[in-house]
């Protein structure tokens, strides 16, 4: 129970470095470098949602949801802007 | 309780305008009744209007700072440094806002979305310059930067712009995952997000010898992403693409308002909340990294927003000198170095804007501008002469003030780069001069003469820049409050 966090902080630290590496590798591919900062913003959020549930404090998870809805507000303007990118 | 409303009535209220001028602007302009009117001067002068009317309501607003404090005690702080803040980035928006009138006449921009936008990024830039947790912090930078995101790309007939805005996206919202990461893994480390407690906390947690990595990463982190957004050198990577490629307003809003509101978070951040040696160090790096790239890299420009972006990268190395001195001097120089670089670049993009006509890019255009129209050629000399930091306009105050503050804490090194990369960016500066002044280009290019928002606005700020050696106090004792109340 004294390492309970550290199984899941390596999990979500190894997702948001595959969206850093996303980012940095994939600059021909707009659409997976879109993918890589949703990513990026994801794994992040599963990491104050573990952090929340170690220290029983219900902060981490009011920021987790506040950030689900940026991620999703910023990945619409990213989706927007490639479509008029493309045309 | 009532109270509490009428110490935020400033944002309030310019929320209040901003949706009440998009669905002005939406039911009106598709009305078939009036032909779809284009609505974008009109929802200009509105939105104009309503941050100055947004401004007289913070400013009269000062007696209400000490009785509100308890209830937003939460997530944001109103005191000194917040108030002054947010008035000189009302004042810039204004500004910035009144010099984009002409652009849209000429470049038939019928978007008023543009200015809807303008104005809820400035909502959220007050938000984030009296923001107390690293949660408002956070919401608050990246409602700006989705702003910002948009009208960077608002040009849809321009790939150039499209294309400066998918990298702005790009370039932004990385560094917006770089610094909640860090927000996240201080938030675990030590349970607390409100800037209060994390200064309790963090207090002297490198002395005492119990080094958390989880901290250390933390505070690395948000260094990074801040220093990202406010394009400091190791991270400036697409930034002059970003400002060359983007319509020259939103160029002008990109260097002005961002780093108002960033760096008054920022030092909240790092002077309060986190008050040690990591951050110093880092900013120490960055600051002699921007000032020395600043220098260089512009000596190879030939074209105008470039040669710009440049300088104001430049210009954000002595700014992070402010940084890397933790004392209230350090601070005190920090601000007047953001103000009088506000000044300079609402003045520079000006004329920039002005000598709009046929689309002058190129440094080569300016050529004989001293013979066609010499008042301008004139306060583009004392805008650029200021920037290099020639004694007497107030480039070199704030220049001198900082390097001041640098050599009081002992940064010796970082006060002589200072000194050098200034004297090397005067080349670059001076050249232009030249150029106005007495090169004979092969074919004379005849410009119109600017409109009458932009001439006031070109006049106020270069005589402040003239004229601000005589009389610098104001502007220092200020300076010296809002510092004061942010080590509170």
């Amino acid at each position: 129970m004294k390492d309970f966090p550290i199984k899941y902080l390596t999990l979500n630290m190894i997702i948001f470095l595959l969206g850093i590496w996303g980012i940095l590798l994939n600059r021909r591919n707009i659409l997976i470098m879109l993918m890589s900062i949703e990513l990026m913003l994801l794994a992040v959020n599963l990491n104050f949602l573990v952090f929340s549930v170690s220290l029983d404090d219900m902060m981490g998870q009011l920021f987790a949801l506040l950030v689900l809805t940026v991620a999703a507000a910023e990945s619409a303007i990213g989706l927007a802007i490639l479509v008029i990118t493309f045309r | 309780m009532f109270n509490l409303f009428l110490a935020v009535f400033p944002e309030i209220f310019l929320i209040n305008a901003t949706f009440i001028l998009l669905i002005h602007g939406v039911v009106f302009s598709t009305s078939k009744k009036d032909d779809y009117p284009p609505l974008v001067s009109n929802v200009g002068w509105l939105g104009l209007l309503s941050v100055l009317i947004t401004m007289l309501l913070l400013a009269a607003g000062a007696p209400l700072l000490t009785i509100a404090h308890f209830f937003w005690n939460n997530f944001f702080r109103r005191d000194n440094l917040t108030y002054f803040c947010q008035i000189l980035l009302l004042l810039s928006t204004a500004g910035t806002i009144s010099m984009c009138f002409d652009f849209f006449e000429q470049e038939r921009f019928d978007a008023f979305e543009f200015i809807v936008l303008i104005l809820l990024s400035t909502c959220s830039m007050l938000f984030m310059i009296s923001a107390y947790d690293l949660i408002a912090m956070y919401l608050a930078i990246e409602l700006q930067s989705l702003c910002f995101y948009v009208i960077a790309a608002s040009k849809r007939e321009s790939e150039f712009s499209t294309e400066a805005g998918l990298k702005y996206l790009i370039l932004g919202a990385f560094p917006s995952g770089i610094l909640l990461f860090g927000c996240s893994m201080i938030y675990g480390s030590t349970g607390a997000t409100h800037f209060d407690q994390l200064a309790k906390i963090l207090t002297g947690y490198e002395i005492t010898g119990a080094r958390s990595s989880g901290i250390f990463m933390g505070i690395l982190s948000i260094a990074v992403g801040f220093l990202f957004k406010i394009t400091a050198v190791p991270f400036h990577m697409r930034a002059p693409d970003i400002y060359e490629g983007s319509p020259t307003p939103v160029t002008a809003f990109l260097s002005i308002a961002p780093k108002i509101s960033l760096s008054a978070n920022m030092s909240r951040v790092s002077i309060y909340g986190s008050y040690g040696a990591t951050l110093q160090q880092i900013f120490f790096f960055c600051s002699i990294a921007s000032m020395i790239l600043g220098a260089l890299a512009a000596m190879a420009q030939t074209k105008v927003k470039r040669l710009l972006a440049y300088s104001s990268i430049g210009h954000v190395g002595y700014i992070c000198i402010g940084f890397s001195c933790g004392t209230i001097e350090g601070i005190q120089s920090l601000l007047i170095g953001i103000f009088i670089y506000a000044l300079m670049t609402i003045d520079a993009f000006a004329i920039v804007l002005a000598l709009r006509q046929t689309r002058v890019k190129y440094i080569a255009d300016l050529g004989a501008l001293a013979k066609t129209n010499p008042i301008l050629a004139i306060t583009f000399s004392i805008t650029m002469l200021s920037y290099a930091g020639i004694p007497p306009l107030a480039g070199f105050c704030s220049k001198f003030y900082l390097f001041f503050a640098a050599l009081g804490c002992g940064a010796y090194f970082l006060a002589s780069v200072g000194v050098v990369t200034s004297v090397i960016g005067c080349y670059y500066y001076i050249r232009l001069v030249k150029r106005m002044f007495f090169d004979r280009p092969r074919t004379l290019i005849l410009y119109e003469p600017m409109d009458r928002d932009k001439s006031l606005l070109l006049a106020i700020t270069s005589s402040f820049i003239t004229l601000f050696f005589l009389y610098p106090s104001p502007l220092f004792s200020v300076t010296h409050q809002m510092a004061l109340s942010s080590y509170l």
